[in-house]
């Protein structure tokens, strides 16, 4: 199994037979998808692909259940925050209220189609993160010749982040050893804890800068001298080919995001208005 | 000749009020094993990190005298000159990864160094046998155990084939048997390299055997300082100075001052028990 960076996919699964570079392209060309479509029910059959992807990729599909909640609570907040604050136009039509807040169609309607945007862009991340190790980010960097700074300053980035959270938990765990509960305590008690672990995360954090620069000055890290050498090996590079394979998914996808730019703004395909759901939605709210 | 030199050092960091190195006076031959040793706050650290430049170069405080590397003042170098010369293995393995795999560690330093591919590769080859991390090079630093840690630190650094190799503490996270692998593969560089090696240490079991001279640093300034033999036939200097040397060394040091042996003292447990043997048929 490789270890990803949201969980463990088989090696033999085809997705490896991608550059990296690929995926991460994935990533940013097919999350402008969704931008391109008004029409949720098309954006749902998205969402549906990325799955059937996701299971193509030997991922398994048991992991999606974590994000359920998280689905359901955006979907919530969103839907929320559209009745409640989002205004309203003469031409709306009101189908309820409640007390002061009246709900209006065209805000629930514009509620799904914001969530069915966000959703296939979180399935669309939970793929990439699900196949991709940190690395495989750095790679993708590299091979598009980003300069060595930047994608080693992201690399360092993503290595802090899980020394920060691991600290966290530390700081977290000698406080639960020293006595601290916080279930039924009252949220302003939680809050000060919270402060309170600040302190000694933000010292760690310090520390941890402290050796970090260390580490790298110690093995010739530097802004000036050598590293500013026009070439720089980049023996990490050495591992990974690019095929026609991955040249042919790159002018695919390209070649679909323009095609769905041109459908969309040139010839009105995906729109709201010649959406189905919004259709269905209409007739059923409005019997 | 000397390849590392302290002439009249002296270094206090600028939040203490102490110097943490007194009128240090040091010198190393090439190709030697140096133990540095001393309770905590003696100045060992320091002592390493003058070495490497990260004193004075990364850390804020007031200097006097000069350490020198290969006579040339180590200010005066470049830092990715001193870096060829001088390699450092800190005393948390895990801080010093800065990259996504271990093999990506090993090679960060060597890509800072300029080498090209082919000599990378090579490197490699040699390096990570040496070091048995042969089934850890594709997985992330951070997530193999703690000796394997410490053997992918000096794994990295070994990599750039410093003539110097400095390391602090290198076994002060380790389990007894992690200790012993990596004092494995410094005696095997021992014996088959030519680097000079030096080591800040605690743990002086699987040291004293490897080391051909011992520093005793206490409150930044050094106490005793000889060859490894004749240096723990001081034994009570040692001990006053709060070092702490192997129990069974220490054993016969205490027996010894009872009048029941008169001889040299064993730095390992295999010549301890071999002494043990020869007291008890009364042969010494």
């Amino acid at each position: 199994m490789n270890k990803t960076i949201l969980g463990y996919v088989p090696e033999e699964s085809p997705i490896y037979r991608t550059h990296p570079f690929v995926r991460v392209f994935f990533l940013l060309v097919v999350s402008l998808f969704p931008m391109c479509i008004a029409a949720p029910e098309w954006n749902f059959i998205l969402v549906i692909l990325v799955i059937l992807l996701m299971r193509y990729s030997r991922i398994d599909l048991a992991t999606l259940r974590f994000y359920v909640p998280v689905s359901m609570s955006m979907g919530s907040i969103i839907l929320i925050s559209y009745i409640l604050v989002s205004g309203h136009h003469p031409e709306f039509i009101q189908l309820a209220s409640l007390g002061p807040i009246r709900i209006y169609f065209e805000r629930i309607r514009d509620a799904i189609v914001v969530y069915l945007r966000v959703l296939p862009m979180i399935f669309i991340t939970v793929f990439f993160l699900s196949t991709s190790r940190e690395r495989d980010i750095i790679v993708a960097m590299r091979s598009i010749r980003v300069p060595f700074v930047i994608t080693y300053l992201t690399a360092m980035a993503l290595r802090a982040a899980g020394m920060v959270m691991e600290d966290f938990s530390i700081v977290r765990q000698a406080e639960q050893a020293r006595g601290y509960d916080p279930v039924g305590k009252p949220i302003a008690y939680k809050l000060k804890q919270w402060v309170m672990y600040m302190v000694p995360l933000f010292a760690l954090s310090l520390r941890r800068a402290d050796e970090f620069s260390n580490a790298l000055v110690a093995r010739g890290y530097n802004f000036t001298g050598v590293l500013k050498a026009p070439k720089r090996a980049d023996y990490v590079l050495t591992h990974y080919r690019f095929h026609a394979s991955d040249a042919a998914i790159i002018i695919l996808l390209s070649g679909a995001l323009v095609a769905l730019m041109v459908l969309r703004y040139r010839y009105g395909y995906f729109t709201l208005e010649g959406s189905l759901t919004s259709a269905l939605l209409h007739r059923w709210l409005l019997r | 000749m000397a390849i590392v030199e302290f002439r009249d050092y002296t270094w206090k960091y600028s939040r203490t009020k102490e110097p943490a190195l007194k009128n240090i006076n040091l010198k190393v031959e090439e190709g030697t094993f140096v133990g540095i040793i001393g309770p905590n706050g003696a100045g060992k650290t320091t002592l390493a990190y003058s070495i490497n430049g990260l004193i004075p170069n990364q850390y804020y405080g007031v200097r006097q005298g000069a350490v020198y590397v290969l006579d040339k003042e180590v200010k005066q170098y470049r830092s990715d000159e001193l870096t060829k010369l001088v390699g450092m293995v800190f005393s948390d393995p895990e801080a010093q990864f800065t990259a996504m795999t271990v093999e990506d560690e090993l090679v960060f330093g060597m890509e800072n160094l300029g080498m090209g591919v082919p000599e990378i590769r090579e490197r490699l080859d040699w390096v990570v046998p040496l070091t048995k991390i042969g089934p850890l090079v594709e997985k992330p630093p951070y997530e193999v155990s703690g000796g394997q840690k410490a053997r992918v630190a000096l794994a990295a650094v070994l990599a750039m084939t410093p003539r110097i190799m400095v390391l602090d503490e290198p076994t002060s996270m380790l389990d007894p048997i992690s200790r012993i692998t990596l004092f494995e593969v410094l005696g095997e560089l021992k014996h088959k390299q030519s680097n000079t090696i030096i080591v800040v240490e605690h743990s002086l079991e699987h040291l004293i055997p490897l080391a051909d001279r011992m520093v005793l640093l206490y409150n930044g300034e050094i106490v005793l300082d000889d060859e490894t033999e004749p240096f723990f036939e001081q034994m009570e200097t040692i001990l006053e100075h709060d070092a702490y040397p192997p129990e069974a060394l220490r054993f016969f040091y205490e027996i010894g001052q009872k009048g029941y042996y008169q001889g040299p003292l064993p730095f390992t447990v295999e010549e301890a028990a071999q002494k043990l043997e020869a007291l008890w048929q009364g042969g010494e």
